[in-house]
């Protein structure tokens, strides 16, 4: 038996994290609870805490980088951030998950599912190129406004209408289809530097105060540009009305669930601005799991279906539970998910970006 | 770690008991069992196993016995005294998976679960039938049922309605050796026997492992009430609270904060509190709506007779939730000031609280540390909290010696060196002080009546 050294000598760093950030963490365990890999393997080791103590073994040298638990918690990770909120003593958990992955998926490392997307959205004009058959808002002879929108580089192509609806919305809203992508994709994918030189290219092409339709892309742009300038459409659009009062109560009124984002929710704090937004066209249902990341996780669903999958079950179960009309969204990433895992169940639910459900109810 | 020849077939004999599965033995995920809660304290386990039932307990307890190899219980691992660190290697023995409430009974107002239940999910299964489990841990959202019964877990209602000890009625236990035993059950009146179910409530897992709970519940109280009020000097609050209990109520709460707590809080938090009060006393009680109101009344009117420079009752649930804002955010605050955080829980005497808190201080510029202390004013139970600066490297030492001064006068007082924490690893050494030498020695004989072979949590409590 080994006998106890206390306290443990602590070897030099090596650089990985930024000491602040890895030094935040009392270790009490608050995280665990809100942790959605910690509720499904019921196991400390892919919990935050958990996560945290194998970051910083990597940085101390106690486990090198190729250590197989590490490579798998720091890629089974949904990085929906949830521990944030919760947490006493105020860790900066996505922020040392964007190190982890800088530092762990640099060149050979990196899932290689997600290669091609971060190739894909790495240049404006590439993004540009990649929209051109779809009718999203942006017009390319449109010059930025005071107050721009985010065109987002999936979602003007996967999901062309969310810009549109939120032009119907507000008019005063500038669209200029020359915009890249905000970066958040490859800021959580290992790609940390590219992904901050992302949003700062986004922030010249669009001067003034930018709106997302994406959480996501929010949360992101906010970190490096500030949350002076960078608004997600919910909070925009709820501060531009003010509270506005709702629409009569009727029979008719739809049942409307609401899937949080969770990076606007756990990064930005937004949470009460896009349920205000959907009392006004209907009833307003809050489904147990609303906060709970949905799996979509950007590309997540995509480098690790099974898992995904299997955060998805329990939203899908309370929808079904709720026999929602709608499930409104507010981010790209959890419009794909929940729309497949709606199918998938053949739920009579419709998925609707929640600027899609304004518009569509004006 | 354990001897190369004993631990190479470990993993394959864990996994006939429990299922491959069900074990771990990679290194990444032996270095996140390797702490808990408590800061400096670590030691790296050989195995982790997580059983599904009573009697894949027992199959991991037999084999530890025959292997000579120690076994560590964890719940959440959200304990403050290393209780669950395993210094010794050997398998750590995780119940979360254990996590059934199996009946809330209003009728009879017991509630039975496994062990890996977390507290907050009990008390809110006993909520949705009108009960209350009382016991409430800072941790409770996150802390185990069972790891609360082992260490005997307090929480802000102790004054009221007692500490977890209070509410077990009855166990079911698996010995160190492999057999299953059940101690105390339904009953409230039961003396069959030495009262081993309050015996194995602190143990700290080094007596068995507890692997079903029956827990007293009792009606849940109509509503609650808080307050709050400044005094100059502690001492004024500490006399205020002595004034409370003399005059026949008995509040559900009664935190304080010090000086130091309420500017870090302040900083923090900005919520407006006074800066210049020497200290916050923050008062709360529950039951009928008329009777909450008179004994509000009743609190105030004592803090004013003894000096308190503001008195506050909250008028609505908002103005309650900012009242307990204040002692909520004071972990949180004092823990941002530095990035490490020594909690510690002396308690003395409710009469003597005055007198400790100013001792603490006193070692904290002596020692030139930062110690904040906030408490429970109620009970005695008190909170002083270092946080050091890392950088800082002879921050640790200074520390220890200050607490060796803090938990001597503790005793001194009649105190005790832990309230709710737990002896665990970094008190076992002040243990002797306050027990003495022949009632150590009958805690290591019972010690070894219940573990021969002393596999169960080796190193803490009956070592």
């Amino acid at each position: 038996m080994t006998i106890a050294i206390t306290p443990e000598k602590v070897p030099e760093a090596r650089g990985v994290f930024t000491p602040e950030l890895l030094d935040r963490c009392i270790s009490c365990g608050f995280c665990l609870p809100a942790c959605p890999t910690y509720a499904l393997t019921g196991v400390e080791t892919s919990s935050p805490r958990g996560r945290i103590n194998l970051m910083r073994a990597l940085e101390t040298g106690v486990l090198p980088d190729d250590d197989p638990t590490i490579s798998e918690e720091a890629s089974f990770c949904l990085g929906c951030r949830a521990c944030e909120p919760v947490c006493p003593a105020g860790v900066q958990y996505g922020e040392l998950l964007e190190e982890w992955r800088d530092h762990l998926w640099n060149g050979r490392r990196r899932p290689f599912k997600v290669r091609p997307l971060l190739w894909a959205v790495n240049s404006p004009r590439r993004v540009r190129s990649m929209g051109i058959v779809r009718r999203h808002a942006g017009r390319g002879s449109e010059a930025p406004g005071s107050v721009n929108l985010m065109l987002g580089c999936f979602e003007r192509v996967l999901y062309p209408r969310v810009s549109r609806a939120a032009r119907e919305l507000a008019a005063e809203l500038a669209a200029p289809s020359a915009q890249g992508c905000c970066g958040a994709l490859h800021a959580h994918n290992g790609e940390l530097a590219r992904g901050k030189q992302l949003a700062k290219e986004l922030g010249e092409a669009l001067p003034g105060t930018i709106v997302a339709t994406s959480g996501g892309c929010a949360a992101h742009l906010a970190g490096v540009l500030g949350s002076d300038r960078v608004k997600e459409f919910s909070q925009w659009l709820f501060a531009r009305d003010g509270a506005a009062a709702a629409k009569p109560p009727a029979d008719d009124r739809p049942r409307i669930g609401l899937q949080d984002s969770c990076h606007l929710r756990n990064g930005l704090g937004v949470w009460r601005e896009p349920r205000e937004l959907i009392a006004r066209v209907g009833e307003y249902v809050e489904l147990p799991s609303a906060a709970v990341c949905c799996g979509g996780a950007g590309s997540y669903a995509i480098v690790r279906p099974k898992d995904s999958a299997r955060v998805l079950d329990q939203h899908l179960d309370e929808i079904a539970d709720a026999d929602l009309d709608v499930i409104a969204v507010v981010n790209a990433g959890c419009y794909r998910q929940l729309q497949q895992g709606v199918k998938r169940r053949k739920l009579r639910t419709r998925v609707v970006h929640l600027a899609e459900l304004l518009a569509g109810e004006k | 770690m354990a001897a190369t020849a004993t631990l190479s077939g470990l993993r394959g004999r864990l996994e006939e008991v429990v299922g491959s599965e069900h074990v771990r033995t990679d290194v990444g995920a032996l270095v996140t069992f390797s702490t808990d809660a408590t800061p400096l304290e670590r030691g790296r386990p050989d195995a982790v196993v997580f059983p599904a039932s009573a009697e894949e307990v027992a199959g991991v307890l037999r084999l530890a016995n025959e292997l000579g190899v120690p076994v560590v219980p964890r719940g959440s691992g959200t304990n403050l005294s290393a209780g669950t660190v395993p210094h010794r290697g050997g398998i750590v023995l995780v119940l979360t998976r254990m996590n059934k409430v199996k009946e809330i009974s209003d009728a009879e107002l017991v509630a039975v679960c496994e062990p890996g239940v977390r507290t907050l999910e009990l008390a809110q299964a006993a909520a949705a039938k009108g009960l209350l489990f009382p016991p409430d841990p800072g941790s409770q959202s996150t802390a185990t049922i069972g790891g609360n019964v082992a260490e005997c877990a307090g929480g802000l209602r102790a004054l009221k309605y007692g500490v977890t000890r209070d509410y077990v009625l009855g166990v079911q236990a698996v010995l160190a050796t492999g057999e299953i035993i059940r101690s105390g059950g339904r009953l409230v009146k039961d003396v069959a026997g030495y009262d081993l179910r309050r015996l194995l409530c602190g143990s700290e897992g080094t007596l068995a492992v507890m692997t079903e709970l029956t827990l007293r519940l009792v009606p849940a109280p109509e509503s609650s009430g808080y307050g709050m009020a400044y005094f100059p000097d502690l001492a004024d609050a500490a006399r205020a609270v002595s004034r409370v209990l003399a005059s026949g109520v008995l509040p559900v709460t009664l935190e304080f904060l010090d000086r130091v707590c309420i500017g870090a809080v302040e900083d923090y938090a900005q919520i407006g509190l006074d800066t210049s009060a020497g200290a916050l006393l923050i008062f709360g009680q529950d039951g009928n709506p008329a009777v909450i109101e008179r004994d509000l009344e009743r609190i105030a009117q004592a803090c004013a007779t003894e000096g308190a420079t503001s008195v506050r009752i909250a008028e609505s649930p908002e103005a309650a939730s900012e009242v307990l804002e204040a002692r909520r955010a004071a972990l949180p605050a004092l823990s941002r000031l530095e990035p490490l955080t020594l909690l510690e829980d002396a308690t003395v005497p409710r009469s003597r609280i005055a007198e400790m808190v100013d001792f603490i201080q006193e070692v904290a510029e002596r020692h030139q540390l930062k110690i904040g202390t906030f408490g429970h004013a109620g009970d005695g139970n008190l909170h002083p909290t270092a946080v050091l600066d890392s950088a800082d490297e002879g921050a640790v030492d200074r520390a220890r010696a200050a607490f060796d001064e803090i938990f001597a006068r503790a005793i001194e007082l009649d105190g005790t060196i832990t309230g709710e924490h737990g002896i665990g690893i970094p008190k076992l050494r002040y243990l002797e002080r306050q027990l003495g030498a022949e009632q150590m020695a009958l805690l290591r004989r019972i010690k070894a009546a219940f573990d021969p072979n002393g596999i169960l949590n080796p190193g803490k409590l009956g070592s």
